[in-house]
């Protein structure tokens, strides 16, 4: 699976009326299936470290469309396990070094191909290596490094979160057992990210980013804590700032005064799904502004409508496209 | 990365000839070569400096493989050690070069070494501002620098990426990676030069003067920055500190804001940028906004009611000539709604101007009709 964009050998059908506009299922299906013919291509090798999530991008979009099996199952098992390091950390190719990112997204593909069994017997007690990996990056005040190297971020922070969470590590799931990691620091380090515009930033100062607004939100709630923490005031103040997101061509920007980007249509349309103030922006429009950033001859969603396409535009799109209910997509989880 | 922003290209332009596809192939048999060489040199712990050049050589290809990032600091790690652990004799050029910079040789080496590979990442900062792995490297060097060498020696270092860093705002004055990148070396600069062997006693330690007024120029030069008010509304409870502010100044200060931003609002009032400025000096009035600390000292129910009527009523002079601008009525509502709360007799707010304003905005703003019946429902209009 490669990251790599395009094929691009498309064109906008110019002068199609929005009631004409539908999602090319099947040439989405093929344009994800095709995204690892491509080792000709000098992109395909430059775009390696993201294998692993373009495989989990692609994967989910495929459950989305409803063709979970368009990618066979063993190839996919054998890749993940492939990228698994003695500590239980992933990278995010074979060879690659171990990173947060790169466990939380061979978790997720793992659940998705119901492929626990064999990671454990790859590697014995391996789930509860995985989750000794991620809670060994948390820091004395909650954040969590990505690595050994000591970045954070709180996109680590939820990655932490729920990948614990899918792995049945999180404190909460396992109240007998003495806790694998602070949440309450962790919390404590998201409300300090809170900003008074009622969004969040990547940092304690940091400007509200809706990328950033979308893992602390997803944070808060994997935690049970969404709800006592905003109460109806902070809900109000959040979803007036993310509403705002949304711009005459229905499409959503990440921050005050930028441009429009499929991909927030799930930062945004999600955190919004996740406080219930979805009905806070145009669903249809929004919906219309995804389908005209499809390739319609070759399938993939660009970012906007007439750029290239690739997997990562692609899967959040159809999420996207999954929240506001779009017939024919599987229904999504916003957290 | 992802392809933000690059547009799609017709199909004609895109068969490769063959002689391109042959090239490509030749291209891609370089790099992995390219690859497999620095992979299997840092495997065998060879860290010597052509593994070292080889990384450069990698990552100038390709930022984003951030194993390499890795690898390359396993190996300055390895030197640094070495350097600071060796008791061979520096010539006399390098002792002169060291005493010159009142280090140890040792320690100048390793401030060397950490220079050129700051030096390597400029243009590479320079052709992909927004790749997380260059600034990680960055700021690992300096972190590390600041680990190994006196606080004198450190803090050249760390101002030395405040003119960086404004240059790379000015390049890209939303950058993210930038403001935060500029958040962490002013609090470096702070704490070095309070603590360490710098000028002490004096008051370079405090940088939030001078940060509070690179905000003003950036402003100026742009006043739709949003990252540039936030950053200001994040300076101002340590300025007014700093500063000592009694009552009487920072009410004279709270007022000049407002002006500033009233000043950019009549420019702009379309940008929202400018209103969430606004709202934010708002917010510090009001108790139950726990993210905007208070600007007064103190800040009562009667002096939050007296704000609210004057910032409704310049508000609402800013409706002529701009009756299509739906910030005005979402800011006149929420201030009035606000204003009713603290103030129970109302006075300076009419419901009926209330229903009015509501209207108008339905009718500009219909992408979010969901909202603003929600807020008629709450308001109870």
């Amino acid at each position: 699976m490669s990251l790599a964009a395009g094929p691009g050998r498309g064109h906008v059908a110019h002068g199609q009326l929005p009631g004409e506009l539908r999602l090319v299922v099947d040439k989405h299906v093929a344009y994800i299936q095709s995204l690892d013919t491509r080792r000709d291509e000098l992109e395909y090798h430059l775009t390696e470290h993201l294998r692993i999530g373009g495989i989990y991008w692609g994967l989910t979009a495929l459950h989305l469309l409803g063709h979970p099996d368009a990618l066979p199952r063993d190839g996919l098992l054998a890749y993940v396990l492939s990228c698994l390091h003695d500590d239980g950390g992933f990278g995010a190719a074979p060879g690659h070094d171990a990173h947060i990112l790169y466990t939380g997204y061979s978790v997720q593909i793992l659940t998705m191909i119901d492929g626990f069994d064999a990671l454990e017997e790859k590697m014995a007690g391996g789930k509860h290596k995985v989750a000794t990996f991620i809670a060994n990056l948390q820091q004395p005040d909650g954040r969590f490094a990505g690595d050994q190297w000591g970045e954070t971020d709180t996109r680590f922070l939820f990655s932490a979160f729920y990948t614990l969470s899918l792995l049945g590590y999180m404190p909460h799931q396992r109240p007998s057992e003495p806790p694998m990691i602070d949440v309450q620091a962790a919390t404590a380090y998201i409300k300090a990210c809170h900003n008074s515009d009622g969004g969040f930033g990547v940092a304690p100062g940091a400007e509200s980013h809706s990328g950033q607004v979308f893992t602390c939100v997803g944070a808060l709630s994997v935690a049970g804590e969404l709800d006592s923490y905003l109460g109806e005031e902070g809900k109000d103040r959040l979803g007036a700032w993310l509403s705002e997101r949304q711009l005459a061509s229905g499409g959503l920007n990440g921050r005050p005064e930028k441009l429009v980007d499929v991909c927030y249509s799930w930062w945004v349309g999600s955190s919004l799904a996740m406080i219930d103030r979805l009905h806070w922006i145009d669903q249809a429009k929004l919906t219309t502004f995804i389908l005209q950033c499809q390739d319609p001859d070759q399938g993939g969603i660009a970012d906007r409508p007439e750029d290239m396409v690739d997997v990562f535009h692609t899967v959040f799109g159809i999420a996207g496209l999954s929240l506001v209910g779009y017939p024919g997509i599987g229904e999504v989880d916003p957290a | 990365m992802q392809s933000h922003g690059i547009p799609r290209v017709a199909a004609t332009t895109l068969d490769k000839s063959e002689q391109a596809r042959n090239k490509e192939r030749k291209q891609i048999i370089q790099y992995q070569a390219l690859e497999r060489d620095v992979v299997d040199r840092v495997k065998a712990k060879d860290y010597s400096d052509t593994t070292f050049q080889l990384t450069s050589q990698l990552l100038t290809q390709n930022p984003e493989y951030y194993t390499i990032w890795n690898y390359r600091r396993l190996i300055l790690q390895h030197v640094f050690a070495r350097e600071l652990a060796a008791d061979e004799e520096p010539s006399e050029q390098d002792s002169a070069a060291a005493e010159k910079a009142n280090l140890p040789p040792a320690q100048h080496e390793v401030l060397l070494l950490i220079k050129e590979d700051l030096q390597f990442l400029i243009p590479l900062l320079k052709q992909y501002p927004k790749c997380y792995w260059i600034w990680n490297h960055r700021s690992w060097l300096l972190g590390t620098a600041t680990k190994h060498l006196p606080a004198h020696s450190a803090v050249t270092l760390w101002q030395a990426e405040l003119g960086l860093v404004s240059k790379m705002l000015g390049l890209d004055s939303r950058n993210f990676h930038g403001w935060g990148y500029r958040r962490e070396v002013v609090l470096a600069i702070e704490r070095l030069s309070s603590n360490g062997d710098g000028e002490k006693g004096s008051r370079t330690g405090n940088m939030v003067e001078s940060e509070f007024a690179y905000t003003t120029k950036m402003i100026q030069s742009n006043l739709s920055n949003f990252s540039a008010w936030h950053y200001r509304s994040q300076l101002i409870p340590l300025l007014l500190s700093s500063r000592n502010a009694d009552t009487e100044i920072r009410r004279e200060f709270l007022d000049a804001e407002f002006e500033l931003i009233t000043r950019a609002l009549y420019t702009d009032p379309y940008d929202q940028s400018l209103w969430f400025y606004h709202q934010y000096l708002m917010a510090t009035l009001n108790p139950a906004n726990v993210q905007a600390l208070p600007v007064l000292e103190p800040c009562g129910r009667v002096q939050h009611a007296r704000y609210l009527e004057r910032e409704i009523g310049s508000v609402r002079e800013m409706l002529e000539g701009a009756e299509d601008c739906k910030y005005i009525y979402q800011a006149l509502l929420e201030y009035s709604g606000r204003y009713l709360e603290v103030e129970a007799e109302g006075g300076k707010v009419e419901v009926g101007e209330m229903r009015g304003w509501l209207r108008e905005l339905r009718g500009i703003d219909p992408l979010r009709e969901g909202r603003w019946r929600d807020l008629e429902r709450k308001m109870g209009l």
